[in-house]
């Protein structure tokens, strides 16, 4: 055998050429050949080895060359070589020589002893060709579809279709592989099969059949993981998409490309509500098809593997989120929306019965867990492992599924607790979600800790007012009170609600005053309410009671408050962040423009008027607040109560329950101790006390409401108040009936009517007393000789709350009444002094003017300035009287702001005119009503009478002086309006050359119309266009110049 | 805010009852009155005088011009001025400064001013443009007995013409921009 001499440089070379055609190191065979080489030279059994070697060798390489994969593929020849019979007929010659060459490779350990015969080198060769091949020619395919899609998708934007091409490409083409692998595969397992066979009567053939089964599931195993692994993220990434759109379909969930592409096409929102899909959505059974035809492809190839179930789960888990936030996710309404639970009313009574009783929501969730999410994951699952026996998905699974959603939509509606509570009452059905799903403390403690958060971002900022805290406040309670009758709740979120309160000076003063709310008001406010539900139902009919009246109803508040503050202009502290109390949206802003303002307020603020807390009267009427005081050994013992529930877990060691909502109770207590509240709201009903002494049946009644609520001793001090002004009231017609027997008649000089009240008594020996002045002044016939008269309220110092002692000068007249006042109280109630505080009274003046008669009431302090304006020693000709506060000032000793206040009271009457330097000058006459300018028709119209009530009786019918001048410089002209706004056009002129002398000699437009803003007490009403116009007038008249786009004044 | 959110009919405004006037932040009350100041200097301006506040906006500090009365060597001069309001004014005097150089005997080199009604004199009673057409009367009539620029003082008697030049030599323009 020269072959065999040669054997070991021939067979190296061989071997260098099976490695180059078949670029693999792999060669087991030929390797451990080599190592025998040296044995063979050295034993006897040498040339049988090398025969047997030569053969296996021979073999080895049929087939090899038979199930070799092709050295290189491109996509189009993976495809062409798949074609699995194709191959299957070749050449029978091909065929048999292949079988005897594997038969005798496999049975090498028999037939060739000396060959190192290993049957399982062959499958392990299989195998390396196998990755190698996928290595080197499937990847760069499967790589370069979905690079080349991701290309395109970026180009096109339709992310859907790539994705799907992308997907369905790699699956084709790992099918491809797969086939062309199992190909080889299948031939290797034909030749071991009958081996198999044959060697059954040697062993026993089921261990034999058992083996190539192995051998084969084991290949599959390998591929699938190689498969697995080499799967690339943008494979994956498109796989996701293409599996969330599915799935979204499936499940009801729109796609966050928008709605047209899935069942909800009728729908024109874009952001369209998840809706669980009916039994006959086509689009829906489509998608569930085609999911379910991927699924099983994907578990074909290979994809479906660890990796894909976690993808899975988190779409699934993706899923559940964005539904229970898309379809529940502002839908607060307590009925069950039609449109929105169309689909679940059919399946509500198949629903578990522990449900029943819960809200329309959970219902409607539990329902799409269990008729579509549980049946998806069903369905998906056991595709992805056909051959396991148990459900992929239990009972309790679905268990899960609910609790797990029922979680969510906890978490959403805790997240939304605060606009709940704003949308008071219209959100009962959110609070039945929350109440049926927060059931452990932990969720408690976020509720509270959430809400907490809220608050401070939302509420308790300087931008609210208080009156809009307190209404938050009160709809808190109420919400809160609904979602937890305990009130432990409330008790975790009130702490810093009640801090911030405390800074507010003016909470308490609100809250009485919303208690005070006069019956008219309260009448108004429930109209308001009834107004709201009726609106509130329409709303809900319109529906789409989703997310887009939610906006609205967002909207409408942003606007109803902006359009609050900027009615009373210069309360600057609310304007600014009054609007973050509901979270502006860009949504909200852009459309708040559009909406009108009007009737928005009412539906924002249901019950409460703009200004005042309102609903906090209609509550204080409403039995179900009132705190019914129980024997504590009532407590727990009600053997009857059927709703009784244990005190909650978090509930403090000195809990004790409350029997109502208590709305009243809650605020008062929240405004700091009751000594507190009863302090101010003595103080409150001190104030309407003095102010309208005839009426206060409204105090009366709120005054024994909250008797109920602090008892009798606490309010003491208001009854005494209230019998001090009763009893004053009898002293009063007393003294007078004294004073008129004594000195009628004496007074006829002061026809002028000025009545101040003050009447100071101290039922105490010592202090001083506190004194209040009622003045009635009747207007008396002029002929008549006039009576001032003179009431006094007699206040008990002791029991009302510190007045102050406001000094000034009142006018004699008034001052010699009070002394005898004085000394006929004295005469009554010796022992007592009075003292007076006259800055309370009240007083009807009367003014004779030249032209008209004024009657006003005013306080004690207008009265007296007005009164110094009278001259009783003016003659009938004489010019108008004229004072500077100064004067004033000096003459009255009364306090500044009082005088200034006081001039412009009179001022606003028409009484008074500002005049050059900071004087007033009486109006003697005054234009008619209606007509334009009064100095106009001073100048046209003779005013033959002039009687001014302060200039007293003596000026009877005396013809002053006109100041003709100023009126025909003042109306020259122009209409009455056009004076006006020519006059305000002048001050304009003035401040602006203020401006640019001082400030700044040059100035850009919105600088200076900013700065008229701020400094214009009345306000400054142009835009910035008016001012612009304005400004290029004077540009034109060559006053100004604008120099850089700064304006200027021209230097003269 | 209280007297709005009390406004129950026949009530008393609260400012009268609780003293809520007094409590109120200061700040706003000086605001408040110069608002009202700045109205009645708008409304009733007084010749050759005038003051606003300052660019910046703030109520609280006032940029004001003088024109030199005729017949004083300060004829035909314009001069600014700073005004810097405490927030208890006007129970407290402003702090009044010239920011034009100006030689005067009663006016020092870096602008300050001696002048009683801006020191002890003040009263609440006065205003800004009282204390301007002061200032403006000043610049007729120093008061030569308490000078904080002795050589102006002295001047003033003995050289009128060599004042005249000093003052001329002294002023400048502030052009601010």
């Amino acid at each position: 055998m020269s072959a065999a001499t040669a054997a070991s440089p021939w067979k190296n070379r061989r071997r260098r050429i099976f490695q180059s055609v078949f670029q693999t190191d792999v060669s087991g065979p030929a390797t451990s050949y080599t190592h025998h080489d040296p044995f063979a030279f050295g034993s006897g059994a040498a040339t049988a080895t090398s025969d047997q070697q030569v053969i296996y060798d021979g073999a080895w390489h049929t087939v090899t060359a038979r199930i070799s994969l092709p050295p290189s593929a491109t996509a189009e020849e993976l495809f062409e070589t798949l074609a699995p019979d194709s191959q299957q007929q070749s050449s029978s010659g091909e065929d048999v020589e292949f079988n005897q060459a594997l038969d005798l490779l496999v049975h090498a350990p028999t037939v060739l002893p000396w060959a190192t015969p290993r049957t399982d080198d062959i499958m392990a060769w299989h195998a390396q060709q196998v990755r190698a091949h996928f290595s080197h020619h499937v990847i760069p395919i499967l790589t370069a579809c979905v690079g080349e899609q991701q290309q395109q998708q970026q180009q096109q934007g339709d992310r859907n279709e790539p994705n799907m091409v992308v997907v369905m490409t790699s699956i084709k083409t790992l099918q491809a592989a797969l086939g062309l692998y199992s190909h080889g595969l299948g031939l290797l397992m034909r030749g071991l099969s009958p081996a198999a066979a044959s060697d059954s009567s040697t062993s026993s053939s089921g261990g034999a059949v058992g083996e190539a089964e192995l051998v084969e599931a084991r290949f599959r195993r390998d591929i699938h993981a190689l498969v697995a692994i080499s799967a690339s993220e943008g494979l994956m990434a498109s796989l996701r998409i293409v599996l969330v759109r599915l799935i979204g379909t499936v499940l009801g969930i729109p796609s966050a490309d928008g709605g047209q592409r899935t069942g909800e096409s009728q729908r024109p929102t874009a952001r369209a509500r998840p809706v669980p899909p009916t039994e006959n959505d086509f689009l829906a059974l489509a998608a569930r098809r085609r999911l379910h035809e991927l699924v099983e492809q994907l578990y074909n190839v290979g994809l479906a593997g660890e990796r894909f179930q976690v993808l899975f789960a988190e779409i699934m888990d993706w899923m559940m989120s964005n539904f229970v936030s898309g379809a529940y996710g502002g839908v607060w309404a307590a009925a069950s929306d039609a449109r929105t639970f169309a689909a679940a009313t059919d399946t509500i009574s198949r629903n578990p019965a522990a449900l029943s009783s819960t809200s329309p929501c959970i219902l409607s969730l539990s329902d799409w867990i269990e008729n579509h999410f549980a049946r998806l994951s069903v369905e998906v699952l056991s595709r992805l492992s056909p051959s396991s026996s148990s459900p992929p998905v239990t009972l309790s699974d679905v268990k899960t599924y609910q609790s797990l959603a029922l979680g969510r939509l906890a978490a959403l509606r805790i997240a939304e607790l605060f606009d709940i509570a704003l949308a008071w009452p219209s959100s009962r059905g959110a609070l039945d979600d929350l109440r049926a799903t927060i059931t452990t403390a932990p969720r408690r403690q976020q509720l509270t800790a959430s809400f907490s958060r809220a608050l401070q971002a939302r509420l308790l900022h300087p931008g609210c007012s208080t009156l809009d805290i307190l209404h938050t406040y009160i709809a808190i309670i109420h919400t809160l009170h609904a979602l937890d009758h305990s009130k432990v709740m409330l008790g975790h979120v009130e702490p810093s609600l009640q801090l911030y309160l405390c800074q507010r000076e003016d909470a308490i003063r609100i809250v009485v005053a919303g208690l005070l709310a006069s019956p008219d008001e309260v009448r108004a406010a429930r109209k308001a309410t009834e107004a709201f539900k009726r609106q509130g139902e329409r709303r809900q009919k319109d529906g789409d009671a989703g997310s887009s009246s939610r906006w609205k109803r967002a909207e409408g508040s942003g606007a109803a408050l902006f359009a609050t503050p900027a009615a009373r202009s210069g309360r600057s502290t609310r304007t600014p962040g009054t609007r973050r109390l509901r979270e502006a949206t860009p949504e909200s802003g852009s459309q708040s423009r559009t909406t009108t303002p009007r009737g928005d307020r009412d539906r924002d603020r249901p019950s409460a008027g703009p200004t005042k807390l309102v609903e906090l009267a209609l509550l204080l009427n409403d039995p179900s607040q009132t705190r019914r005081a129980q024997p504590a050994d009532d407590e727990g013992l009600d053997w009857d109560d059927m709703s009784w529930v244990p005190d909650p877990v978090d509930a403090g060691a000195n809990y004790k329950r409350p029997k109502s909502e208590d709305v009243i109770g809650t605020l008062i207590s929240a405004l700091g101790s009751e000594d507190v509240f009863i302090k101010e709201f003595t103080a409150v009903i001190a104030e309407r006390l003095l102010g309208d002494p005839n009426r206060f049946d409204q105090e009366l009644r709120l005054l024994e409401l909250l008797k109920q609520r602090f008892g009798e001793a606490a309010l003491q001090n208001c009854d005494v108040m209230i019998k001090d002004v009763l009893d004053s009231r009898r002293l009063d017609t007393v003294i007078r009936r004294m004073r008129q027997l004594q000195d009628h008649g004496r007074f006829e000089q002061q026809q002028q009517q000025q009545q101040q009240q003050q009447a100071p008594l101290m039922r105490t020996p010592a202090g001083p007393m506190a004194a209040y002045n009622n003045n009635n002044n009747r207007k008396k016939d002029e002929a008549e000789v006039a009576e001032t008269q003179y009431h006094a309220c007699i206040l008990s110092r002791l029991f009302w709350p510190a007045l102050d002692h406001e000094h000034f000068l009142l006018p004699p007249p008034i001052v010699d009444k009070q002394k005898q006042y004085e000394k006929a109280y004295k005469s009554l109630k010796s022992g007592r002094k009075l003292t007076w505080l006259n800055q309370l009274g009240q007083t009807r003046v009367e003014l004779e003017l030249r032209d008209r008669t004024v009657t006003v009431d005013c306080s004690t302090a207008e009265a007296t300035v007005i009164y110094a304006f009278h001259d009783a020693d003016a003659g009938e000709d004489a010019p108008p009287a004229r004072r500077s506060a100064d004067e004033l000032y000096n003459q009255l000793q009364m306090d500044e702001d009082l005088i200034a206040a006081a001039l412009s009271f009179w001022a606003s009457k028409g009484v008074l005119r500002r005049a050059q330097q900071g004087e007033y000058v009486v109006a003697e006459t005054l234009a008619a009503p209606g007509g334009g300018s009064w100095e106009q028709q001073q100048g046209t119209a003779g005013v033959p009478s002039d009687k001014n009530a302060n200039n007293n009786n003596n000026n009877n019918n005396g013809k002053a002086p006109r100041r003709a001048g100023k009126t025909a410089g003042g109306g020259g002209g122009a209409g009455g309006g056009d004076a006006k706004e020519q006059e305000r056009r002048a001050m304009y002129w003035q401040y602006i050359r203020g401006m640019l002398t001082n400030s700044s000699a040059s100035m850009p437009l919105a600088q200076m119309a900013m700065m008229m803003k701020m400094l214009i007490a009345d306000g400054f009403p142009w835009s910035n266009e008016e001012l612009q116009e304005f400004l290029g007038e004077k540009i034109a008249g060559g006053e100004m110049e604008v120099v850089g786009g700064k304006y200027k004044l021209v230097k003269k | 805010m209280e007297d709005n959110q009390n406004s129950a009919p026949g009530s008393v405004p609260s400012g009268k009852l609780g003293g809520a006037r007094k409590t109120a932040d200061p700040g706003q009350n000086a605001a408040k009155r110069l608002q009202t100041e700045l109205m009645m200097l708008m409304t009733s301006p007084a010749p050759g005088v005038s003051a606003f506040p300052s660019a910046d906006g703030n109520l609280l500090s006032w940029r004001a011009t003088i024109e030199g009365p005729d017949d004083t060597p300060y004829a035909g001069l314009t001069f600014k001025l700073s005004f810097e309001f405490p927030s208890n004014y006007p129970y407290a005097a402003p702090t009044v400064l010239f920011t034009t150089p100006i030689y005067h005997p009663n006016v020092d080199f870096s602008g300050r001013i001696c002048l009683d009604i801006l020191k002890d004199k003040w009263t609440a009673a006065y205003n800004i443009q009282t204390v301007l057409l002061s200032l403006q009367s000043l610049l007729g009539e120093p008061n030569n007995a308490s000078p904080l620029n002795g050589e102006a003082a002295e001047l003033w008697d003995k050289d009128p013409t060599l004042f005249k030049t000093k003052v001329m030599d002294r002023h400048k323009d502030v052009e601010e921009d």
